[in-house]
């Protein structure tokens, strides 16, 4: 009975624990803070600081990584081929790594080879599933290149305005606010349509988001601000079209994709035009682009796995100086501005016994992976499931301070719209519109020291 | 390996909380940090980008030649021109970092697969081929490949009576994209344009947004040697050989493709020793010595075991797959040992050594 006794006390420690990382604050005696993937960190500070594996995997996952890493860099090419065929007939890219160069973050252009930048469309309402509503003749996603003799569904052009602004103390900033449009229409689209544009993001962690439990997440959620603090996030819920159920959405700049692997396995049905056994119907499917050819799947189940298991077994970046007072000081007020209050500093990932190196890690994503009203500036005004037009889920920023370093220059948010930190903070608006304005007002050297605190991510 | 991790954040740690910045980068005996770094740049980098233009330029005046006198001598010397380009550009890829990846320079010149159906569609089409039309194709449509696909054809069997005007007009534009290219990356590096190189030799001062850390520069570089072997022994070697099937090779067309292997590996010797065409500076190679020479005598011995381990394959590469199978598992074995050590030895002693 004693020992049972002390097993709870020790269990309910445990529990008080647990629940004290809740708190956004760091208690940094209880974790080194440089370890942002917990034991899934390196420490790399180079370009090539975003394509590390994960340091504990050994034997045949080692294996599969490096197989995934091959077949993410391998460029594909139009059927019949003797190998890597299965590109188009439409497509936005050739490569997973054409887009997510270094695996970071892409390059916030359309039309070229190493554009990363696509569109999604859709027709105004929800469909069977609360989803968008696929355009007929084009689907969700606007293939702006193709294979020989097939026409791309059109080009897309941005176009920016520019805005010369001045924080309170003076100091000029400069916004800039794109406007997207279709033209070469292959063919008419009846009505309204709904365009949304998504930037290629960075790879790293993401199988650490995918093992954080969905009870942590929801438990995050305030839909009704109950804690008066004018944030109110919530978890988007979405159709996982592999497991054929509502799921809770973790990635995507909408928090739209349930899994690694159906993100994977639709960039590369929809990004390239490269089917698998998970989405064998070719995006082009029921189009005059349509191929016709009997050679679906494209994708060996094998390397479809390999890419899977890359993307979830990327290792997070350590952060740097996390000694230097000024960091320190910039972390105090990136806290005290509530900016933690979406981007959480904290998770801790489910217990998973075959997978130990995703298991009960303490990880800091700075993402509470829910969904914001992000204000009218940032507004694609094209719902995503349960995520409105002018919600967005909550950017991790973990690594945010080597986007310059792995792809230089860098850019930030779901278009690529800011080049720099400030740009992407002063775009920030509705629920973050206090704490925007806090920053805004802030003293020159403590925005300063926020900046470099954001860059010790 | 999670004890190790710790490990190393602690090392980290002590060694940043123990070592105040100052200028005294200087070793036991051996040359400074920086200095390896300026001959890195001086040394290796800038005149590998510069002979890569150079023959690229002489690949561009023979597929010129080539193009106005369609005959076998013009072809064997445009093919000579290709190959020496290739020797050049394949050795820079033992050190694969900045502008080169992080502008495509890479992809856009070394692509692979050649797409053929989509090529071959091309050229049937009446399409424009200018200069201008190459840099809006796909990669997998244009660069050293494509030129391979054209010059010596499946097999090596291309005829100079067999190339199509349309192919000439390709090829023509073609090789002068490649001119173009190789152009932008060597003023990438040079110091009087796009000045890389004081992003290397600058490692740790503002006067690097790149590199925040000399130590950060010289993983890099141990990180491009290392990635180099990974990409020959493990993906260029074993994805023909594990499938027994040579259409798979890189460099299949031109039956390149151990020449192109071993100019790899020569280029991460060239790394390790700041050096090129045999002219060379301070090196990475005197750090090491200078305070474990042991690991650089093993470093030395296994690259050039790695490089002279090709000679055991007595044909190409395309037909060694099928009929030399110990020997290509051999070369891989090799390769793979050397790896091993830069990823393992030098790594940490780059970590240990290099502080600031």
């Amino acid at each position: 009975m004693k020992k049972l006794i002390v097993i709870g006390a020790l269990g309910l420690c445990v529990l008080l624990l647990v629940k004290c990382q809740k708190s956004a604050v760091f208690p940094a005696d209880q974790y080194n803070d440089q370890l942002s993937g917990g034991s899934e960190t390196v420490f790399d500070a180079t370009s090539k600081a975003f394509g590390n594996m994960f340091p504990e995997l050994t034997g045949y996952d080692v294996h599969v990584h490096t197989l995934g890493d091959l077949i993410f860099n391998q460029e594909f090419v139009a059927e019949p081929a003797i190998i890597h065929g299965g590109l188009g007939p439409i497509y936005n890219n050739t490569a997973c790594s054409d887009c997510h160069h270094n695996d970071g973050i892409g390059l916030p252009t359309t039309g070229g080879t190493q554009s990363s930048l696509l569109m999604r469309i859709s027709l105004p309402g929800q469909d069977e599933h609360g989803g968008p509503v696929p355009v007929p003749g084009y689907g969700l996603q606007v293939q702006d290149k193709a294979v020989f003799g097939a026409v791309p569904e059109a080009a897309v052009n941005i176009t920016y305005t520019y805005q010369e602004l001045t924080l309170p103390d003076g100091t000029p900033y400069e916004l800039r606010s794109p406007t997207y449009t279709l033209t070469n229409l292959y063919m008419p689209i009846v009505g309204d349509y709904l365009l949304s544009p998504r930037l290629a993001p960075p790879m790293v962690g993401l199988g650490l988001l995918e093992a954080i439990p969905e009870s942590e997440i929801v438990a995050g959620a305030d839909p009704n601000d109950a804690n008066g603090d004018g944030i109110k996030g919530h978890a988007n819920y979405v159709w996982d079209p592999v497991t054929q159920t509502t799921m809770i959405g973790r990635f995507g700049w909408k928090a739209n994709t349930a899994t690694v692997v159906t993100q994977v396995a639709t960039a590369y049905n929809q990004d390239m035009g490269v089917t698998s056994s998970l989405m064998p119907v070719e995006s082009s499917y029921g189009q005059s682009q349509y191929d016709g050819l009997k050679d679906d799947p494209e994708l060996p189940d094998s390397l479809l796995n390999a890419v899977k298991f890359y993307a979830q077994t990327l290792a997070v970046p350590a952060r740097r100086n996390t000694t230097d007072a000024t960091i320190q000081h910039g972390e105090a007020l990136f806290i005290s501005a509530k900016c933690v209050n979406c981007h959480r500093q904290t998770f801790t990932t489910q217990v998973d016994v075959t997978r130990p190196y995703m298991s009960n890690q303490v990880i800091h994503p700075y993402t509470d992976m829910l969904v914001h009203d992000m204000g009218t500036g940032l507004a694609d005004n094209r719902p995503d499931y349960l995520a409105n037009g002018q919600e967005w889920r909550t950017a991790p920023l973990w690594g945010l301070g080597l986007f310059a370093v792995v792809n230089n220059p860098g850019y930030y948010l779901h278009d690529g719209r800011a080049r720099n930190l400030t740009e992407a903070i002063m775009w920030h608006g509705g629920e973050a519109e206090n704490a925007k304005n806090t920053f805004a007002n802030m003293s020159a050297s403590d925005r300063a020291a926020v900046l470099k605190f954001l860059l010790s991510l | 390996m999670k004890n190790s991790l710790y490990a190393i954040a602690c090392v980290s740690l002590l060694t940043f909380a123990g070592c105040k910045k100052s200028n005294n980068n200087v070793t036991t005996t051996g040359p400074t940090e920086t200095q390896v770094l300026t001959d890195f740049s001086n040394d290796l980098a800038n005149p590998n980008y510069q002979d890569i233009q150079a023959k690229a330029g002489v690949m561009n005046t023979a597929i010129d030649s080539l193009v106005l006198n369609t005959n076998t001598t013009n072809l064997n010397t445009a093919r000579t021109a290709w190959v020496n380009t290739r020797r050049a550009w394949e050795s820079c890829e033992g050190y694969l970092f900045g502008p080169v990846e992080d502008d495509n320079y890479d992809p856009d010149t070394d692509s692979w697969p050649v797409d053929a159906v989509e090529l071959d569609s091309l050229l049937s089409s009446s399409n424009a081929l200018t200069v201008g039309d190459i840099s809006a194709l796909p990669q997998t449509l244009k660069g050293y490949h494509a030129i391979e696909y054209i010059i010596f054809g499946e097999g090596s069997t291309a005829k100079a009576s067999d190339i199509t005007p349309r192919q000439k007009q390709f090829l023509s534009s073609l090789a002068q994209s490649i001119y173009n290219t190789t152009t932008n990356l060597r003023n990438s590096w040079d110091p009087l344009q796009g000045d890389f190189t004081a992003q290397v030799i600058g490692a740790g001062t503002a006067a690097s947004t790149y590199f925040t850390s000399r130590q950060a520069a010289f993983l890099t570089i141990v990180g491009s040697m290392s990635d180099i072997c990974d990409e020959v022994a493990n993906s260029k070697m074993q994805t023909p050989f594990a499938a027994r099937d040579s259409t798979l090779d890189e460099s299949s067309f031109s039956h390149n493709s151990i020449i192109d292997f071993t100019n790899n590996i020569t280029g991460i010797q060239n790394a390790y020793f700041s050096r090129y065409n045999n002219a060379g500076g301070h090196s990475l190679h005197e750090l090491v010595a200078a305070k474990n020479a042991s690991l650089d005598a093993t470093l030395q011995s296994q690259m050039q075991a790695a490089i002279s381990s090709f000679g055991i394959i007595t044909t190409t590469f395309e037909k060694a797959i099928y009929t030399q199978r110990n020997q290509v598992a051999s070369v891989q074995n090799t390769i793979n040992t050397l790896k091993a050590t830069l990823d393992g030895q030098l790594t940490t002693f780059v970590k240990t050594n290099i502080k600031d």
